[in-house]
């Protein structure tokens, strides 16, 4: 318990200010919900929010699988090339100075308001962080390993196999971690902007009716699955790299 | 030779920058990817035309005042939580815990909770806010933690009274690494503003965007897009400036 507090005392003490601040304030249940008004919503109807956040994580995860193996590709073949090192690694810097998520308008207008642009938008925007750690991770081989190959005469493809990649594994790691919490917001904010169903739509269609509890819950459910996700990646993370090193 | 690299690089990305121009502007003029695909030109037109100016200076006007007051918030937020945990340790877990809540909530969800707190003009402040809190915060541990121990051996060795250690080491050495937070944030503070704007903003590129998407104005969208992915940029870039020279100096 006392390790538990120790650890999670802040988003705990967020929970009561607002427990607190709503009774304090005595504004309308509609313009701010009592927590335990939200929870009780969310207990009761299961359903809703369960299908709605299945169908946000049918977005999330394939968008996040297909970002990472697409900038793990790109990442790969700047090995290879030089001319596409020259020419990604501009692209990949100008991406990281821009708010990325702020592009889904567009690329929703230009592939179409479907079940398949959410993931491919997704996947565009796991896409960055991916190629840029990857990238790095594929350099990052321990100093003078690859005099040790050389001398051994070993060919491209084997100081590939037997250096590099090995010596990525923990940026990837890394990638996913950067990445899992910026494809839940990309999804979500896809089917907000979007209203293809999932957490998202969801929240903007309450919004609007003024089902603030409704609407509330779905911020909740969406940031307890963003989180989720998160810690799940770190702790994968840091196992994969304990086992690494 | 690393000057030739560069500018083999530099020549590289260059060419390849302007092979994809051309080819953005084929596929868009000959509407090979729907009329959702606007050629570069007509974004351009659609940026420099006359009438539209003023709503485009509004609109960044906006943008810009919302995100500075959200960037000058959460870095200040950041950089006093980071201050607040390296003097009191035990509470360092804790804080490490919460930023990493807050930067794994998605900035989206923050709107109805904004929107019921606060007015619609501040709910992008806010949102921003709470984004560059987090990159403050990463940014604010790692340079107070950033002077060489033995270098704060040597002072005290040398009997400097704290003060003078931290005016003398501590805030020197601390510096590169605050203006890489200080980088790193702003295109999370543009995001956040934007995702705010959306939320039932009265002005701002975020409003401009989303209603020309929902009118399907293409033109208008992308030059919007395009216009605040500018603003990003440009401030990045100085700022990756101020870093070099910050670096230069104190590392």
């Amino acid at each position: 318990m006392r390790r538990f507090l120790a650890r999670w005392w802040g988003p705990c003490l967020l929970l009561l200010a607002w427990q607190v601040g709503v009774q304090a304030s005595g504004v309308n249940q509609i313009v701010m919900p009592h927590p335990m008004a939200v929870i009780m919503d969310i207990a009761s109807n299961p359903l809703v929010y369960g299908r709605a956040a299945a169908r946000t994580l049918l977005v999330a995860v394939p968008g996040l699988t297909a970002g990472l193996a697409m900038g793990g590709m790109l990442a790969l073949l700047c090995q290879f090339s030089a001319v596409m090192e020259y020419l990604l690694t501009p692209l990949a810097m100008m991406l990281s100075s821009i708010p990325v998520v702020a592009i889904i308008p567009v690329l929703s207008r230009l592939f179409g308001y479907h079940m398949t642009t959410l993931v491919v938008i997704v996947a565009i925007i796991c896409f960055l962080p991916a190629f840029v750690y990857m990238h790095a991770g594929l350099r990052s081989v321990p100093a003078g390993s690859l005099d040790v190959f050389s001398v051994f005469g070993a060919s491209a493809r084997m100081r590939l196999l037997l250096l590099r990649l090995p010596a990525s594994v923990p940026s990837c790691m890394t990638a996913l971690r950067i990445a899992a919490p910026t494809a839940i917001l990309a999804s979500l904010t896809a089917e907000y902007l979007m209203q293809t169903g999932g957490l998202g739509a969801l929240f903007r269609i309450t919004t609007a009716e003024f089902r603030s509890e409704r609407a509330f819950g779905c911020s909740l459910v969406a940031m307890v699955l963003s989180v989720c996700c998160f810690f799940v990646a770190l702790h994968a993370e840091r196992a994969v790299t304990r086992r690494w090193q | 030779m690393k000057y030739v690299t560069r500018f083999r690089a530099a020549i590289t990305a260059t060419v390849g920058f302007a092979i994809v121009l051309v080819l953005w502007q084929v596929i868009g003029s000959a509407k090979l990817l729907g009329p959702t695909f606007p050629p570069p030109s007509s974004v351009i037109a659609s940026l420099t035309v006359p009438y539209r100016r003023h709503l485009y200076i509004r609109a960044s006007l906006a943008t810009l005042s919302t995100a500075a007051w959200g960037y000058g918030i959460g870095q200040a937020g950041g950089l006093a939580t980071a201050l607040f945990g390296h003097l009191l340790p035990f509470s360092r877990a804790g804080l490490d815990r919460l930023a990493s809540v807050i930067h794994a909530i998605p900035m989206i969800a923050l709107g109805p909770l904004f929107m019921a707190v606060l007015s619609p003009a501040w709910a992008g402040t806010a949102i921003a806010a709470i984004g560059v809190f987090f990159v403050s915060y990463i940014a604010g541990c790692t340079a107070i933690e950033s002077a060489a121990p033995t270098h704060r051996d040597l002072f005290q060795i040398f009997g400097a009274s704290p003060l003078r250690r931290l005016w003398l080491l501590d805030v020197p050495s601390a510096l590169p690494a605050l203006v890489t937070g200080l980088r790193q944030a702003v295109p999370v503070a543009f995001l956040g503003t934007i995702l705010g704007e959306w939320f039932g903003s009265a002005h701002g590129l975020g409003l401009l965007i989303l209603s020309a998407m929902e009118n399907f104005q293409i033109a208008l969208l992308w030059s919007t897009v395009i216009l605040c992915c500018g603003l990003s940029l440009v401030i990045f870039v100085l700022l990756g400036y101020v870093e070099r020279i910050v670096g230069r100096h104190y590392r």
